[in-house]
């Protein structure tokens, strides 16, 4: 994890707009020993380019956090080497941490200091901070100001955490799941603030629960799952190649030949019939067509293009998590539907 | 909602105002001095606003001297324990429990892990929650002065031997808290936590009523090494009663600051080496 006369040039290039913001190379993590040994990141290649969002995307245990507290410099990798703004996160710790800016999943306030102290508190840890009251008006927490943190809502703490992870004015932001919890609106006005980050010239990397949010956003996705990075793209080129669905009522008569399209296995004897094609348009005419010839009744018809959201929740239901060599009763990692979009 | 805007011109650090490099600021953004005091602030207002615990802090130590009203004026023997008392009750309270139970708060409420992924360093996120109570301490030590005087006892001996004393005491007492702090599992639990360490703490100053067997050890705790040093820094006395010049009483205050550093710095060992940053869990 040596930062090499090279990189260093890289970075000074990286303001240009040309290099990497974060370059990560066969990143693992190891959590325990023995037995017990999990290893929770087995191998992630990462390439945060200068001035772009990065969305990092997963179910709960894929090694989204794992991996970001390594690039943070807040854990140590078990091998592999990392470069955050063409230096080493923890050997180069004090000019990395002046120009990024965290927001943990989890806020970390006193609840008895109320939201100026607090926001002073980190005026003063910082070495080119904005004004308390801008950084607070920023995230309108004015009116908020003189209330103690343990009074505030959960959406209102979420805010103040990210108006001191941007009080730094920094050049590369860490957000983990920075709208968990928030109302439409305020989620709304993060976004708002994000775009705004990338418009300054920052560079954004995000993981989030919400799919919507990550295809808002991101320049780039990466979807990790059981510990790597399984696809990395924009959100039409992840979702490229992958089957679009038609679905409907069971009909209680044989199928046509559909241009292609194959009635997925796992919906034989159920309520609602799934056809998968690659070509949505052919299938859908030859099944439309055969109804109308047939006079038959389509009930529930449902067609729609492959989206990152039935990409994420393919790579979420796929079992190739086998991180824990032990045979041990280990909670499978957390299944698709609490981790799809809620609402909003 | 807002009206700012994260353009890219406003994205850059202001000119003036917080960056003016002439502005008279003795720490400036960016040092460590500004982060620690920056950072004790915070903690002073939260000790503060914990009225038990402020009260437990502050006036507790002082609560030996008001029994000196009960005893002779100017009696020596009373003098001494009374004043070793005040600085043991400062370790204890300002210093031991009150870092403890900050520590624990603290890092349950994920202060400590936040506030770890800023600029500041380890070492100064410590310092700035064991500055307060060690600023009690001193200011408790020093408002003794006055008092013990107005009580018909004697100004201080030696004050650097008292000084030096009084802040290798609040060390060994801090180490003691980020240490006793890593096996404490919450707030609460700290009351029994907090029990082995103010035992050894106080056992040192009950050595005359303890068997004489054990008292060889007693000398190497840090109650005792306290009694020492208020008897020679304070009183100009050696623990056998005989009086000591000024010259002199930097050589008889040697062991006792010698057991004290020891404390020190095996506290700083041990706080260094258990130290737990996120909850334990």
């Amino acid at each position: 994890m040596t930062t090499t006369q090279q990189t260093r040039t890289a970075a000074d290039a990286g303001r240009a707009g040309t290099a990497a913001a974060i370059s990560v190379r066969g990143l693992r993590r190891t959590y325990g020993k023995g037995a017990d040994a999990f290893e929770a990141v087995r191998g992630v290649d990462l390439e945060v380019p200068v001035g772009t969002v990065t969305a990092l995307l997963g179910t709960n245990g894929a090694g989204k956090t794992s991996t970001l507290e390594v690039i943070e410099g807040l854990g140590r990798a078990s091998s592999g080497t990392v470069e955050v703004l063409g230096l080493d996160p923890i050997a180069d710790r004090a000019e990395v941490r002046r120009r990024t800016g965290v927001l943990l999943q989890s806020s970390g306030f006193s609840g008895d200091l109320t939201v100026t102290e607090t926001a002073r508190l980190w005026h003063s840890t910082l070495t080119t901070p904005r004004p308390v009251e801008e950084a607070l008006e920023m995230l309108d927490l004015r009116d908020r100001a003189a209330v103690k943190v343990s009074a505030l809502s959960g959406g209102e703490r979420r805010r103040l955490d990210l108006a001191c992870t941007l009080m730094g004015r920094p050049e590369l932001v860490f957000l983990d799941e920075p709208t968990t919890g928030l109302d439409p609106e305020s989620r709304r006005e993060v976004w708002r603030l994000v775009r705004g980050l990338r418009a300054a010239g920052a560079t954004v990397i995000i993981t989030t629960h919400y799919l919507d949010e990550a295809e808002q956003l991101a320049d780039r996705l990466e979807i990790m799952h059981g510990g790597l990075i399984v696809r990395s793209g924009t959100a039409g080129e992840i979702a490229d190649g992958h089957p679009s669905t038609i679905a409907f009522d069971r009909l209680e008569r044989a199928l046509p030949s559909l241009a292609g399209g194959t009635v997925d296995p796992s919906s034989y004897g159920q309520p609602r019939t799934v056809v998968e094609t690659v070509d949505l348009q052919a299938t859908l005419t030859a099944l439309l067509d055969w109804a109308r010839a047939e006079g038959v009744r389509i009930e529930g018809l449902d067609a729609r293009t492959a989206s990152l959201e039935s990409v994420f929740l393919a790579i979420a239901d796929s079992s190739t998590d086998d991180r824990r060599a032990t045979a041990a009763p280990q909670s499978a990692p957390t299944s698709a539907p609490t981790s799809a979009p809620k609402g909003a | 909602m807002s009206t700012i805007d994260l353009t890219p011109a406003s994205y850059r650090p202001a000119p003036s105002g917080d960056f003016d490099p002439s502005a008279p600021d003795h720490h400036p953004h960016g040092s460590p001095v500004r982060r620690v005091l920056g950072m004790a602030r915070a903690n002073t207002v939260l000790l503060m606003r914990n009225r038990m615990t402020f009260a437990y802090a502050v006036f507790l130590p002082l609560v030996p001297l008001a029994l000196l009203f009960a005893s002779e004026r100017g009696a020596e023997t009373a003098g001494i324990s009374a004043l070793a008392n005040v600085v043991m009750l400062s370790a204890i309270f300002p210093v031991y429990y009150n870092l403890l139970s900050l520590t624990v708060t603290r890092r349950d409420e994920l202060v400590l892990k936040r506030l770890r992924t800023g600029e500041s360093t380890d070492r100064e996120i410590l310092a700035s929650m064991a500055l307060p109570g060690v600023v009690v301490l001193l200011a408790i030590v020093l408002l003794s002065v006055p008092l013990a005087a107005a009580l018909g006892q004697p100004l201080p001996h030696n004050g650097v031997v008292l000084a030096v004393g009084a802040l290798l005491v609040a060390a060994a007492f801090a180490g003691l808290a980020f240490w006793t702090a890593a096996w404490t599992k919450n707030a609460e639990a700290a009351q029994l936590t907090s029990m082995p360490v103010i035992l050894v703490a106080i056992v040192g100053s009950l050595w005359a009523i303890l068997p004489e067997r054990i008292q060889p050890f007693l000398e190497w705790t840090p109650g005792a090494a306290l009694d020492a040093l208020v008897r020679i820094g304070w009183f100009g006395q050696e623990t056998d009663g005989a009086a000591v010049s000024f010259v002199d009483s930097f050589a008889a205050a040697g062991q006792p600051l010698v057991t004290l550093a020891v404390w020190a710095v095996v506290a700083a060992s041990l706080a260094a080496r258990s130290m737990r940053w996120e909850p334990r869990g």
